[in-house]
């Protein structure tokens, strides 16, 4: 009988040696078997503080810092809270601060990742940037971060500070993380995934924190950003995309949950926050069909395609195929996790190719399997 | 014959439009004469068409001011991170005009 290489018994020294020694991604692995072994003995918060430690022990951890622009355009700005100090009177500067925490939490715990880099990147953020300015982004370096239209008069206001919102810090640090990895190209459908990557953690960053179920998320992206003036919940749903808002004057959520809807346009680099919609909600089915928490299983096949399968011209069909086969290797093929992703793929109007990837060429025993899928030789 | 201009800004985190295309004769007279006086400044007619990072930048806006006078048409395309100093004023200038517009709808 051949046991999934993941589920093998090795010897826990030989995977502290790799999680010590090893890359990135070998560390990762590493972890994963320790947590899936850990688990299998009923040691779930034993497995959980594992992968803590060992995550902060290989590299520097979280570090902060926070800056403001103070209403102007230079960034950085000036630094006003670093890692380890106390809240600041400022809420924009202590949420930009706790919600950078969150999402490097999510992301080290849970998938063994240190920082958007892998390697300890230190987290900057700037608060204030501008006046008037409804907005937020990722610069390739940082966040940064708009008040809002806090220029205008209260009854006229339609949006609050941009890290009112613990998804949208989640939003702007992933696309920090797929710049080191995957590299979704900004326009067409690999820049809505990109898009899509960012709300799929961010979401995930929130049910992180809330402790919330696929089934408990309200599933809305920027949820409390708008004022009481709009007449909207969100931004963006992933559980119903085009619902989010229908407002006079900002209008009605453009987002398409079908490939029959797919937007084709010039504007915003092929519609990229548009047709999110679409991989948004495959993402969103795979995780209700699965259940639990979202960031175990569906979060996990798809943090693992976007590390180590989807590249910078993947299309949506690619990325059906990729998580469909990452959820075949990690829980096996046929698994129900794998189904899902095949559903939630297929409810959004893509039928995935189920191609698996060729097996290994030599010994398909359990060490020699694990070993070559994390880039060591058997000695 | 009065100056128009026709503003547009897409994308950003959201992916909202916010537009509106006006004759500078629309305007209360001090609002048209900044307008006027940033173009002047900018020397409008003179920049390059786009001033754009070589790589769709990240959940920034995109900005594309039209000019038409009789000086001629001219359009010019920016994002946030790409718009020169001045070209923030009119940008912001032109975001406090297109909101107004966007009350009357």
């Amino acid at each position: 009988m051949h046991r999934h290489p993941l589920t093998c018994i090795l010897p826990p020294h030989m995977l502290k040696e790799i999680i010590r020694n090893g890359n990135e991604r070998q560390r990762a692995f590493a972890l994963q078997t320790l947590q899936i072994s850990a688990q299998f003995r009923g040691q779930r918060q034993a497995a959980r503080d594992l992968a803590v430690a060992l995550a902060l022990t290989a590299a520097p951890g979280k570090q902060r810092v926070v800056y403001d622009a103070q209403g102007g355009a230079q960034l950085p700005g000036i630094p006003v809270r670093r890692e380890g100090e106390p809240p600041v009177e400022d809420p924009a500067v202590n949420e930009a601060y706790d919600g950078s925490g969150l999402t490097y939490d999510l992301f080290s715990e849970i998938y063994g990742r240190n920082s958007i880099d892998g390697n300890g990147l230190r987290l900057d953020s700037t608060v204030h940037y501008l006046k008037g300015y409804d907005n937020a982004f990722w610069n390739g370096q940082q966040m940064v971060y708009g008040d809002g239209d806090e220029d205008l008069p209260p009854s006229q206001r339609l949006f609050n500070r941009f890290t009112v919102a613990v998804d949208i810090i989640g939003h702007e640090l992933t696309h920090g993380v797929t710049e080191y990895e995957a590299k979704l190209a900004y326009y067409g459908q690999s820049g809505a995934l990109n898009e899509s990557m960012s709300d799929v953690f961010g979401a995930l960053v929130k049910q992180y924190q809330r402790r919330e179920s696929a089934d408990q998320a309200d599933w809305v992206i920027g949820a409390g950003l708008f004022t009481a003036n709009v007449n909207g919940i969100g931004i963006r749903s992933l559980k119903a995309p085009g619902s989010a808002y229908d407002d006079p004057l900002l209008g009605k959520d453009p987002q398409p949950a079908h490939m029959r809807d797919y937007v084709n346009t010039v504007e915003d680099n092929g519609g990229v926050h548009i047709n999110s919609g679409i991989p948004n909600h495959a993402f969103y089915v795979t995780a209700r069909e699965i259940g639990g928490y979202a960031w175990e299983k569906a979060g996990h096949i798809w943090y693992l395609a976007l590390r180590d399968k989807l590249t910078a011209t993947s299309n949506f069909q690619q990325a059906a195929d990729l998580t469909w086969q990452t959820a075949g290797q990690i829980y096996g093929a046929g698994s129900l996790e794998q189904q899902a992703v095949k559903t939630g793929w297929a409810e959004v109007g893509i039928l995935v190719n189920e191609t698996t990837t060729p097996p290994p060429s030599q010994g398909d025993g359990c060490l020699p399997t694990l070993l070559r899928a994390i880039g060591l030789k058997q000695i | 014959m009065s100056t128009r201009i026709r503003y547009e800004r897409t994308g950003g985190f959201a992916g909202l439009k916010l537009s509106c295309t006006f004759d500078l004769d629309d305007l209360p007279e001090d609002q048209a004469d900044k307008v006027s006086e940033l173009l002047e400044e900018l020397d409008f007619f003179g920049l390059p068409e786009r001033m754009l990072p070589s790589h769709p930048p990240v959940d920034q806006f995109a900005y594309k001011i039209e000019v038409e006078s009789k000086k001629g048409n001219h359009r010019v395309l920016t994002t946030d991170s790409a718009a020169p100093e001045k070209m923030r004023e009119l940008i912001h200038l032109l975001n406090h005009l297109a909101r107004g517009y966007r009350k009357k709808d």
